[in-house]
């Protein structure tokens, strides 16, 4: 009965319909239930499919689909249900050498959603990587709180000397920050921002490693792995 | 509690405007399958528009501070994917993409996850939903359509059909609740 009580709220939400005051409670309610969140995107595709246009539907036929389910995939659901959906992709499954250097080409690929990823970001941590993302995207200052000066000259880039934190080399700049914490990571992410990217890489004693700027793959894992050690 | 068009997001988007990520995730969920649809039809790719969506909604929760309500939210929002995707059919950066990417990158791009959208738009299961949608009881059927279909408010509804807004509200809970259901087992059915 409770559950149908939340189920009909978040419908009249989703309608716009609901009491100023009761909105607080589906909000924080749906911040850490999955079913609901699923059930939201759920109905956002019911709508969609309710209105799409004739004329725009067609049959898509893609390769290697794995999973045929469409009503219940979580793939929207995660897609749709935080920031992070700006753009991630599994390092362990994504092998950047076949790219070769191309940082275009590793930029568009980090479009691509991964729908066991996607299920992850909507997972519990999700509001700490939320939260980190936005503080890298939108406070300057976040990403020089905490920088140790590193040295990372043995992978060719120096510290601006004008602008402290920064690293360059070449037409590659980036800030850097550790985390203590690992935000509830398990493996490297990435992300893009405008013409910068944003890189998340636990490391092997728990901390975690933010990049941030205009940083190749490539440049991102060695960095990575020099700090690592 | 009238609402209309212009206005039934608006508790949400003021929150969001205050930096209520929740509120952004909820608008966001809700509208990211209509945006998603809206820039498939412009650039006939999956990868582009997934690209265009992920894309526009930065571009929204970046802007929303000037959404002055003039427009629904959903209009705004359209406008920024479709500029968005415009400026990117046109940008040199997309036709070079377009040449760079190998084909196993793209191969892998689509098999690294599943796109409910793509699937949402096979016909015939968008056929057997509507048909569901008809086969429901008639107070079910009207109060969900005449909110779904004709984006009327749980007021205007309630007039129409000379019912309480409780009971409107209910109704339209439990056709969601009776379509979600058809869709799982057309789901299951298709495995």
């Amino acid at each position: 009965m409770k559950n149908n009580d939340i189920n009909e709220k978040l419908s009249a939400l989703y309608d716009g319909e609901l009491d100023e005051s009761e909105i607080n409670s589906v909000l924080d309610t749906l911040s850490s239930d999955k079913s609901l969140q699923k059930k939201l995107s759920n109905y956002a595709l019911m709508s969609s499919a309710l209105n799409i246009n004739e004329g725009n539907i067609q049959p898509i036929k893609s390769k290697n689909r794995l999973n045929p389910n469409f009503w219940l995939s979580n793939g929207i659901t995660a897609a749709a249900s935080v920031l992070l959906t700006i753009a991630f992709v599994n390092f362990d499954t994504i092998n950047f050498s076949r790219l070769g250097p191309d940082n275009e080409a590793a930029n568009r690929l980090s479009l691509a959603i991964n729908s066991k990823e996607a299920k992850d970001i909507a997972s519990l941590s999700q509001e700490n990587l939320v939260d980190h993302v936005l503080k890298v995207i939108n406070n300057p200052e976040f990403m020089s709180s905490n920088n140790s000066d590193i040295d990372l000259r043995n992978v060719g880039f120096n510290i601006n000397g004008q602008t402290s934190s920064q690293y360059i080399k070449g037409n590659e700049s980036f800030r850097l920050r550790l985390e203590k914490k690992n935000l509830g990571i398990n493996k490297v992410r990435y992300w893009k921002h405008g013409n910068k990217m944003i890189y998340l890489v636990p490391l092997a004693d728990g901390r975690v490693l933010t990049l941030y700027g205009n940083l190749n793959s490539e440049s991102a894992i060695k960095i990575a792995q020099v700090i690592d050690q | 509690m009238k609402k209309n068009n212009l206005d039934e997001d608006s508790l949400l988007i003021h929150r969001a405007q205050k930096g209520d990520t929740g509120a952004f995730n909820f608008l966001m969920t809700k509208y990211y399958p209509r945006v998603y649809a809206s820039l498939f039809a412009f650039t006939k790719s999956k990868e582009d528009s997934e690209d265009l969506a992920q894309q526009t909604f930065i571009k929204v929760w970046k802007k929303i501070d000037s959404f002055r309500g003039d427009s629904a939210f959903f209009t705004w929002v359209y406008r920024i994917a479709i500029n968005l995707a415009k400026n990117h059919v046109v940008s040199s950066n997309y036709k070079k993409d377009k040449i760079n990417i190998s084909s196993d990158a793209i191969e892998m791009d689509f098999a690294s996850h599943a796109n409910p959208e793509t699937d949402l738009m096979h016909s015939q299961s968008l056929n057997n939903v509507r048909s569901f949608i008809n086969s429901l009881p008639e107070n079910l059927r009207t109060a969900f359509t005449l909110r779904e279909s004709d984006g009327l408010s749980y007021e205007e509804i309630s007039l129409i059909t000379d019912t309480p807004i409780g009971t409107v509200r209910s109704r339209i809970f439990r056709a969601r609740e009776s379509v979600l259901e058809f869709m799982s087992q057309e789901s299951t059915n298709e495995k």
